[in-house]
């Protein structure tokens, strides 16, 4: 089974005690493998708190209810905007493909004007939202995209971390590379560095908080600064069910402009 | 005072030994420590409010400067070869390390928000340069309909298209600007040409032609003043002793400016203009002193000239110092620090000068011997013209009065014509290269120029409000439809009303702002999500409490950016019931404001050093009504300059302004020595011999001196940088009139009074 894609750097994580392998024998493609597959079960429905603060200091909040589901080859996501108040009940809907080289199909239904809308992006290096996170950050990057090589083991908040450097086969990708903290045996990524086209430091990601929710580890409390412009975004998740049964027919136009 | 200096003639080579050791320190330590400070934002002061608030909205908004590189293909611009180059020019302005990524703004990066039937789009106009006439097409089709780009980014004929470099104030150097002009070079084609132009482009050609320029003219200038004063000094000793009191001078002022660490700035080099003007005065008034002492007594010994000399002329030395030094000391009362500095280091170098002339000039003259006093018969013949010259400035003094009165009239008249000018632009010839350029890109472009307009509300989300937004529209509308000057504007109204057409399939009636708040937010929310929100934080702030209003101008002129100004200010009251303030950012608008605080402080200064001549004066001569008679030459050669001005269309800007300062330094200069001239010569109790004996003295010396300094800034006509040629004309100007002014109407002043007739008569 193929973990669902998760938007919100929600890498959420089983712990897979069958697994015998002893680490010193894994390859830098098997840890990020392992990320990769970890299951974070078939849907997830959670309230999203989204914080923005720009270099004066100021802060934006935008709060989302948010609902995902795993349909096999496509992962479906649809997301209402609660707060503020002149966005409520904007709804957002994304349909991710697994096929390689088809884009997401977007849509937005925007309340005031009564019209549900397909908007599309010219690539995953948009920022989502006005965020920190690209759509590219959000999703999975398959491993077979990256060069992995393993650069040392470290101890962070006293987890045994792999350090594992990523780098794009494709030379026209917008990071030269990235550094991603990796736990062992639980193949949570709770930091990555991400560095820009000159090499030079753009962006850190850390996981402040994961839960156990329903047997899965979810990532509650990401946070991802812009070191460039010094910009961060904090994403938390409350409320979080998983595998609480969302229906099919929940991923619709028609379900988009009925609000939360 | 005139002992000591007595006993310094016992020691000469001991004072210029310890002349020469203090100006090679001085000098070594300018090697060291002088340094150019070149940026323009801290010329500023920093705490006054409107630079305040826009310092902060440069930061809020990242409101910066850019470099305008316009590509030029004649058959149009929608082709391989012109867009790779936009492409390729776009990618390399954004790895220069002088630039940010995001500040660079070209077709290539715009963001191009386009509407479909069933939804919205924002895409890069092209990423691959597409090849086939048909791509081709489409893309002249999509800029065509997007108002957000057409005319902004590409001209409106389609045969040009600019690349926008946005930098900081700091990171301009010399090395940047050669950078950016051979990077542009290397695109170019035998069809495509290559413009660059910009506020950044202008402050730094100007930053490198100026102190070119001087640097090819100051040796002219200098050979020319060494040349008039020997021919006027006739002597080789006398015109180097002289030389050396204005060099010496200028270092010891350069030299403590190192000392104590304050950078040389663009208007402390006046300073040597200055001390040119002043310092060769009393080394030409204590020489003038000693020929005509040494014509009387041929036979006298070096000594007893020289302490002739001393006794008679250190007074007024010190006079005209002195007063210069606190007439240069009033500047203090400025608001901008390098005005403030150039009073101080100016009247340091006024003071460095005298102490030369006092102790230098005696020395030089016991080690090297008097100066030969030649072609004794023409002298006489100068004297001569000296007596018949005071008999007619008195004969004629009605005449005279009147003359100049009218002359101070039409002055007073033309100074209601004078203008301030910030622009810099201006300072060029008509006919340079980066006046045309940027008449180029403002033909075919909204502006070179921008104008910053802040609006501040307190309240968070006043710009979601569409009663503010329409406001902004209306007002928007109005400066760019009334002013031919005012080429576009851009702000979130603009943002908004496409993403309402575009959202309306493309319909025309939709380029509006809706009336609903909560849609203009969710529009908002819509292009955060596809579009790049930093392109939105340049004109919004996060709060929605405060927006960027881009003008873009034709000129730098201060005429034009007032002109938007006032037509801005129309629409006050419209904001005010808004809750809604005004405020302006941008250099533009500084450039303005501080040329205003410069003229101001100089006018200030002016006043302020009047009074203090006044009174110091009057102090020195015992009688307040000859500090009235002194003030004359300085009165009367700030009025006429000034009126020159405005007759000739001079503006007045940061240089131009500060030259009324060397009417303060000549003028006092002038009248002192002339006072104390003729008080001296008042002893034969006959009036108009006093006159005749003063002008073949003082008035001798003073034409001397005006004739140097005027001959050696005349060369400056012929430089190439426009400024230096006004600045030359401006330096002359002033001499000549102090100097007339001096002769005339102060010595009929002087006659008038019976001054010191009157006070024999009393005794």
């Amino acid at each position: 089974m193929k973990a669902i894609k998760i938007s919100l750097i929600l890498f959420a994580l089983m712990i897979t005690s069958n697994i015998t392998i002893n680490a010193q024998d894994l390859t830098a493609l098997q840890i990020i493998e392992n990320v990769y597959n970890r299951a974070v079960g078939d849907d997830m429905t959670a309230d999203l708190k989204m914080t923005l603060t720009n270099s004066a200091g100021k802060e934006r909040v935008r709060k989302i209810k948010q609902f995902t589901r795993d349909f096999g080859e496509i992962e479906k996501k649809i997301m209402f905007f609660v707060k503020p108040a002149d966005i409520k009940n904007t709804s957002f809907m994304t349909w991710g493909y697994d096929e390689e080289g088809k884009d997401d199909d977007q849509w937005i239904y925007l309340p005031a004007l009564k019209k549900t809308k397909r908007i599309s992006s010219d690539s995953k290096s948009d920022y989502f939202m006005g965020s920190d996170f690209t759509y590219d950050d959000l999703g999975d990057r398959q491993p077979n995209q990256d060069t992995h090589t393993i650069l040392r083991e470290e101890t962070i908040n006293e987890e045994d971390c792999y350090v594992v450097e990523s780098v794009s086969k494709d030379e026209e990708y917008m990071y030269s590379k990235t550094i991603t903290w990796i736990i062992k045996d639980k193949w949570i990524g709770v930091k990555k560095d991400f560095y820009d086209e000159d090499d030079d430091l753009l962006k850190t990601l850390s996981v402040d908080k994961y839960e156990d929710i329903n047997g899965f580890l979810i990532i509650t409390h990401t946070e991802m600064k812009n070191e460039q412009k010094d910009h961060r975004t904090v994403m938390n998740l409350t409320n979080v069910k998983i595998n609480d049964g969302i229906s099919k027919s929940k991923f619709s136009e028609r379900m988009m402009t009925r609000g939360i | 005072m005139e002992n000591m200096l007595n006993k310094l003639l016992k020691m000469p080579y001991i004072v210029l030994a310890i002349s020469i050791i203090i100006s090679a320190l001085f000098f070594m330590k300018m090697k060291e420590n002088s340094r150019m400070e070149t940026n323009l934002d801290k010329y500023m002061p920093a705490d006054h409010p409107a630079f305040i608030y826009s310092d902060k909205a440069e930061e809020w908004f990242n409101i910066k400067d850019g470099i305008i590189i316009a590509i030029e293909n004649p058959e149009g611009v929608y082709n391989k070869e012109t867009l790779d180059i936009v492409k390729a020019l776009t990618k390399r302005f954004q790895k220069m390390p002088e630039i940010e990524k995001a500040d660079v703004t070209s077709l290539y990066t715009a963001d191009n928000i386009v509407g479909t039937e069933d939804g919205m789009d924002v895409k890069a106009f092209y990423k691959k340069t597409p090849k086939t006439d048909e791509k081709l097409d489409e893309l002249s089709q999509k800029v065509k309909s997007n108002e957000m780009v057409f005319g902004k980014l590409v001209s409106e004929d389609e045969t040009v298209t600019i690349i926008i470099a946005a930098i900081n104030d700091d990171v301009f150097t010399q090395e940047f600007y050669t950078h950016i002009l051979e990077t542009a070079d290397e695109f170019k084609t035998d069809k495509i040409k290559l413009h660059v132009a910009g506020r950044p482009i202008i402050e730094g050609t100007m930053a490198l032609l100026g102190p070119a320029d001087m640097k090819k003219m100051v040796p002219i200038v200098l050979f020319v003043i060494i040349l008039v004063l020997y021919l006027t000094l006739r002597s080789v000793k006398s015109t180097i002793l002289t030389i050396l009191v204005v060099v010496f001078s200028t270092l010891w002022a350069f030299g403590l400016m190192a000392v104590v660490n304050i950078p040389i700035y663009a208007v402390s080099t006046m300073i040597p203009v200055m001390l040119i003007a002043i310092g060769v005065a009393d080394g030409i008034h204590l020489y003038s002193h000693l020929q005509l002492f040494m014509m009387k007594n041929p036979l006298a010994k070096k000594k007893e000239a020289v302490m002739d000399m001393i006794k008679y002329m250190w007074l007024p030395v010190i006079m005209t110092s002195v007063t210069t030094a606190v007439g240069f000391i009033s500047l203090l009362t400025s608001q901008v620090y390098p005005i403030k500095y150039f009073g101080i280091f100016t009247a340091f170098g006024v003071l460095a000068a005298m102490l030369f002339s006092l102790t230098l000039i005696p020395a030089g003259i016991m080690i090297f011997g008097l100066p030969k006093v030649k072609a004794k018969k023409e002298k006489e013949e100068n004297h001569k013209f000296a007596f018949n010259f005071a008999e007619k400035v008195i004969k004629y003094r009605v005449a005279s009065m009147i003359v100049t009165v009218v002359i101070v009239v039409l002055s007073i008249v033309g100074i209601g014509k004078v203008w301030i000018n910030s622009s810099f632009l201006d300072k060029f010839e008509k006919d340079s290269d980066i006046v045309l350029t940027d008449q180029f890109i403002n033909s075919h472009f909204g502006g070179t120029s921008t104008i910053n307009l802040v609006l501040d509300s307190d309240d968070k989300g006043a710009f979601k409000n569409p009663d503010v937004l329409k406001a902004v529209d209306k007002m928007q509308q109005a400066v760019v439809g009334n002013l031919e000057l005012a080429g576009n504007s851009f702000t979130l109204t603009d943002y908004v009303k496409r993403m309402n057409k575009v959202m309306n399939a493309d319909d025309e009636a939709f380029n509006t702002i809706p009336d609903n708040s909560d849609l203009i937010a969710q529009y908002l929310l819509l292009y955060e999500m596809s579009g790049d929100p930093e392109n939105l934080w340049k004109v919004v702030d996060y709060d929605y409490a405060k927006l960027n209003v881009n003008f873009q101008i034709k000129s730098d002129n201060s005429k034009a950016i007032n002109s938007v100004l006032a037509e801005i200010e129309k629409s006050k009251d419209d904001f005010e019931k808004l809750g809604v303030k005004m405020n302006y950012a941008g250099s533009g608008y500084k450039a303005l404001i501080f040329t205003d605080l410069i003229l101001e402080g100089q006018i200030m200064s002016l006043i302020l050093s009047l009074i203090i001549v006044i009174i110091l004066l009057g102090i020195m001569f015992k009688n307040i009504k000859l500090g009235f008679i002194g003030a004359v030459p300085i009165i009367i050669t700030a009025v006429i300059s000034f009126g020159i001005m405005g007759w000739a269309d001079i503006a007045l800007n940061t240089t131009t302004a500060l030259l009324s300062s060397i009417a303060i330094g000549i003028g006092i200069d002038y009248a002192v020595h002339f006072i104390e001239q003729y008080k001296i010569n008042s002893v034969t109790g006959d009036k108009l011999l006093t006159a005749q004996n003063t002008m073949a003295h003082s008035g001798r010396a003073i034409l001397f001196n005006a004739v140097v300094v005027i001959a050696g800034f005349l060369v400056l006509l012929f430089s190439v940088f426009p400024p230096n040629r006004e600045l030359g004309t401006l330096v002359s100007l002033n001499m000549f009139i102090s100097f007339v002014g001096t002769v005339t109407i102060m010595l009929n002043l002087l006659n008038k009074t019976n001054i010191y007739f009157k006070n024999k008569k009393g005794e």
